[in-house]
């Protein structure tokens, strides 16, 4: 017998879904990885699940911020406090992000209601003002000369594990705000606003929950990344380059797409780790390049070319557009 | 009480050289709707330009004003020309048109980057030590000159928005574009003009500040982010409303320092610019037209 | 069936293990050759000083290869080293360390420039246990943490104030300031300007009678305007100006500063000061008579015949004398080379040993390096105090033994 499923999730799915989580946690245990393609990976899954909650705000409803390194900053000194405290780190974790989603609500419950570039600018505004607090609050954030934690041998395995759960729970739920019935009021209120109200969703509620999510998963990315490095600085992690790299990652990946950003993640760590070393002095440059011919001429970003791809097969052009 | 007075000169030099930075700024936005976020590349590539024209050809800066205006004005309406006008118009393009000139931005960043290296430089003339001694206070020359060059500059595009054609035409584009096309106003037109005369002023802004400070590829960030305050502030379009709220910024920014430790003091300006959009979007000083 | 989103991201995922493959070098020890690995800021806003390290570096593995190796047990080993761009981000540095070690097999590992990137490549040294010397973090708080692996030729940047401080005390012992001086300190807020601050007021607080702290704030890095904190400086009408700054924000500060008419008995930018480049940018008689303290100076070779060696062989390579960067990142290399060759062996445990119980000559001020266990294995030599004359020389003033120049207070260019 089958199981009984939400009517957004198809069983193919969810099986999909799992064998791939499955392949991804049995990797490092059959082909015996050496710790720096691990931690890489595990770099790679935290900066997927961050990016994938900021188009949860910047792709499903149209509100790009800015901002985002601000939650993930709070999230990491949050649980690096926790931790240094003595509690358990995944207990740290969930309170930064949960003290990430409260502060996110403070400045966000006014912004959200911000349309178009209004919102965005907000956003910087709100991102460098965290910044520059934080970075002279040192009770919470040690100041300019940053936090370190403990050093703990075998705890970069073992955030291999943590990592992949956490992104399998943000694809999961990008799924979900999607599919459900729910991904519809988003589109409606991306689409317009006003009219959305007007046939019965609830826009303020619905924007403050999606911005909490967001803020939550970014936050606790904030303090895994900060049990990884075992040292964080606040001018790094609230960094506006790191708000940036958000929007950048998102956009090449495919802005408003379930798995876009998560591509796009993957994309942008391994560009920077790889061609870094080899063109330092161009990357930047790409970037700016890739941004301007994904605005121009794929809005999808990787994602729609992808589609693409799958549209010249003409067996697949009835299916191809289930993706989006 | 001479520190008020100290404090106060700060102040109005200081706002002198935000209302140069976000002329440019507001134009674009007041015209075409669009946040231009490659303002920070121009800025820099201002800089730049008034650095070469300086070490390399021996022109001073303040004489290279109308190379570095002319070569802004021509890469804004190419770029106008070859990028901006493809994206839709209005709140749909706008999200868009964010990103699309911010990777504008950072193709001119790394593009300066390849150039010039990511070194710091520094512009110094004969008179960038100089100072005036008045009532006790001390002025810098070269900010003077900065400050001359904001009001001259606010002078000159207010009476060029009230009194000339295509002034008119671009008042009349940011006030209602499809009545424009009515009346025979070539909208296109008058859009490529605004973005290169906002580029252009940019750019002006940058080389007014390579003069002050010490730059590199980077450069422009900190001043795309004053920018935005001012702009946000003075209400989106209207330029003496810009020019006011350079004055309230740099005022609130400079007291600050008897309030509050001096490097939280540019944190204010943050804070300011999203208590304003909350309060009043429309900005806190400015009417919806521009001129 | 089509392929689910996790199928799909899996496989994405799985990229860097194809690459895996191809960048993995053959295997160290066929020949014996040491491998070295190093990142440092090539580009990015640090690159002017990473590639000042460079060169120090490379000098020292030069002179090592053209002595045919490193004699390591009566084997002569070649050494090589793996230098790759950190570009001055803290997460590229750490995952850059981790592929050293990795990937590159490198045996030991040597430091990058600037104390936040030191602070979390020294987590990987001490995670994977691989001795990690560097010449570019002097925050003393990176070393409290008590790693075995971390061994840092940077002495601590509170003993750089207060090589100042001790300067500024013997002119007021002299009668040239007055007694209690007034202090106007700014720092920018990093962690080398935080520990600035952290000496001055350590100083201040053992001389209570004679000195007091009037201002006490910091700045951002790479600020633009600082004419709000120079109306409280000159409000406060100090005797001593000390601020701790990048060469950049020295530049941009002191050119306010010179045009707010500001003038102080004693005026210091921490570690700048004597560089070319903000004599150029500001005209050499608005940097006159301004204080500096450096980890080293060439100017050393007139007490250090071990330094006067190292200048002719710099001189040779470069063409030019070599700064404290430099002369810092020599002296790391070699730190760690003097180890290997004492240890006679290039296990890892053996080399750390060794570089824990190292007491050697040294081109540093002081003459010996040494890596202090109480000090968390920070070296602890003294600075050089220099101060900028009239003339564009820069000569130490303090301490008093390598001192060619009594140095000069208070400030003669100062009006009244």
């Amino acid at each position: 017998m089958r199981p009984a499923l939400p009517a957004w999730l198809p069983p193919r799915i969810l099986i999909g879904g799992a064998v791939g989580i499955l392949l991804l946690a049995l990797i490092p245990a059959v082909l015996g990885l050496s710790p720096y393609v691990l931690n890489l990976l595990t770099l790679t899954l935290l900066t997927v699940s961050a990016t994938l909650a900021w188009n949860w705000l910047g792709g499903y409803l149209g509100q790009v911020s800015f901002g985002h390194a601000a939650m993930f900053g709070v999230g990491g000194f949050v649980a690096a406090r926790i931790q240094l405290s003595g509690a358990p780190l995944p207990l740290g974790w969930l309170i930064g992000g949960i003290a990430a989603a409260a502060l996110a609500l403070v400045w966000g419950h006014p912004t959200l209601r911000l349309r178009g570039p209004y919102f965005s600018i907000a956003t910087i505004g709100v991102g460098e003002a965290t910044r520059l607090v934080m970075t002279y609050w040192d009770w919470l954030t040690g100041g300019s000369s940053g936090l370190s934690l403990p050093v703990d041998l075998t705890l970069k395995a073992q955030l291999y594990y943590w990592a992949l759960a956490l992104a399998a729970v943000a694809l999961l739920t990008s799924y979900a705000l999607r599919r459900s019935s729910l991904g519809l009021s988003l589109v409606a209120i991306r689409s317009d606003t006003d009219a959305a109200a007007d046939v019965g969703v609830r826009p303020t509620l619905l924007q403050d929950s999606v911005l909490f999510l967001s803020a939550l998963f970014t936050g606790v990315a904030g303090g895994l990344y900060a049990s990884y490095f075992s040292f964080i600085e606040p001018n790094d992690m609230f960094g506006f380059d790191r708000s940036i790299s958000f929007v950048l990652m998102a956009v090449i990946g495919g802005v408003g797409t379930i798995a876009g950003p998560a591509i796009g993640a993957v994309v942008f760590v391994l560009v920077r780790q790889f061609l870094i070393a080899s063109y330092p002095d161009l990357y930047l440059g790409l970037y700016g390049a890739l941004l301007i011919l994904v605005v121009l001429f794929e809005p999808l970003g990787v994602t729609g070319l992808g589609l693409r791809a799958l549209r010249l097969w003409p067996r697949r052009a009835a299916r191809a557009g289930e993706a989006r | 009480m001479a520190q008020l007075l100290d404090l106060l000169v700060s102040a109005l030099l200081l706002a002198g050289l935000y209302a140069t930075m976000a002329y440019g700024l507001g134009l674009i936005y007041g015209v075409l709707r669009i946040v231009n976020l490659s303002h920070a590349g121009f800025i820099m590539a201002g800089a730049y330009l008034g650095w070469v024209l300086h070490t390399k050809v021996g022109i001073d800066p303040y004489l290279s004003i109308p190379i570095v205006l002319g070569a802004a004005y021509a890469a804004g309406v190419l770029l106008y020309k070859g990028l901006v006008k493809r994206l839709p118009r209005g709140v749909a393009g706008g999200v868009q048109s964010l990103l699309l000139l911010f990777g504008a931005s950072l193709l001119l960043r790394n593009g300066a980057y390849l150039l010039f290296s990511g070194n710091d430089q520094t512009v110094r003339t004969s008179y960038s030590t100089k100072a005036l001694t008045l009532l006790g206070t001390s002025f810098s020359i070269n900010r003077l000159a900065v400050f001359g060059i904001a009001i001259a500059t606010l002078v000159g595009l207010h009476l060029f928005l009230t009194k000339t054609y295509p002034g008119k035409a671009i008042r009349a584009v940011a006030q209602n574009e499809n009545s424009c096309t009515l009346v025979g106003i070539d909208v296109e037109r008058i859009s490529s003009m605004a973005f290169g005369l906002g580029t252009a002023l940019a750019s002006l802004a940058g080389l007014l500040a390579g003069t002050l400070f010490s730059f590199n590829p980077s450069f422009g960030s900190v001043e795309l982010l004053k920018s935005f305050v001012v702009v946000v502030l003075g209400g989106l379009g209207s330029v003496p409303a810009l020019a006011a709220a350079a004055l309230v910024l740099a005022l609130v920014e400079v007291f600050a320092i008897l309030l509050i430790p001096s490097y939280l003091t540019s944190a204010v300006g943050f804070v300011l610019l999203v208590l304003v959009l909350i309060i009043r979007p429309g900005g806190l000083l400015g009417k919806r037209a521009i001129g | 069936m089509r392929l689910a989103p996790g199928v799909a991201l899996a496989l994405v995922l799985s990229l860097p293990l194809a690459c895996k493959k191809g960048g993995e070098s053959p295997a160290a020890a066929s020949d014996g050759t040491i491998i070295i690995g190093a990142t440092l800021p090539l580009t990015g806003s640090e690159a002017r000083i990473g590639g000042f390290y460079k060169e120090g570096y490379e000098l020292a593995f030069e002179e090592v290869t053209k002595a045919g190796g490193l004699e390591v047990a009566g084997k002569k080993l070649p050494v090589k080293l793996v230098l790759l761009d950190d570009t001055s981000a803290q997460a590229t540095a750490a995952s850059l360390a981790e592929r050293l070690i990795h990937q590159d097999n490198a045996q030991f590992l040597l430091g990058t420039y600037s104390s936040h990137l030191v602070e979390a490549q020294s987590v990987v040294a001490e995670q994977s246990a691989v001795p990690y010397v560097n010449g570019g973090g002097g925050a003393s708080h990176i070393y409290q943490r008590k790693f075995k692996q971390l061994f840092g030729l940077l002495a601590p940047v509170e003993s750089l104030a207060a090589a100042q401080m001790e300067w500024i005390d013997a002119q007021q012992k002299a009668g040239k300031l007055k007694k209690p001086a007034s202090i106007a300190l700014l720092w920018e807020n990093t962690a080398h300007g935080n520990d600035f601050r952290k000496g001055v007021q350590g100083f201040v607080a053992q001389h209570a009678a004679d000195y007091q702290i009037a201002i006490d704030e910091s700045f951002e890095l790479n600020g633009r305007d600082f004419g709000a904190l120079l109306g409280k400086v000159k409000a406060a009408n100090t005797d001593v100006f000390l601020a701790d700054a990048h060469l950049p924000d020295y530049i941009t500060l002191q050119r306010q500063y010179v045009t707010a008419g500001l003038c102080h008995k004693v005026q210091s930018y921490g570690a700048r000061g004597s560089e070319k480049q903000a004599a150029e940018a500001l005209g050499k008689e608005h940097v006159q008579y301004v204080l500096s303290a450096v980890w080293w100076s060439s100017q050393l070779e007139s007490t250090q015949p071990s330094v006067k060696k190292f200048n002719q062989l710099f001189k040779a390579r470069f063409n030019r004398l070599p700064e404290w960067y430099q002369a810092l990142g020599y002296e790391t290399a070699r730190a760690l080379f003097l180890a290997i060759q004492q240890a006679g062996s290039t296990d890892r445990e053996k080399v750390r040993a060794k570089l824990a119980a190292l007491s050697v000559d040294s081109i540093l001020p002081g003459g010996r390096l040494s890596f202090p266990a109480e000090h968390g294995q920070q070296a602890q030599n003294p600075f050089v105090v220099q101060q900028n004359q009239p003339d564009g020389q820069s000569p130490i003033v303090w301490p008093k033994d390598v001192a060619s120049n009594p140095g000069v207070a208070p400030n003669p260019s100062c009006a009244k």
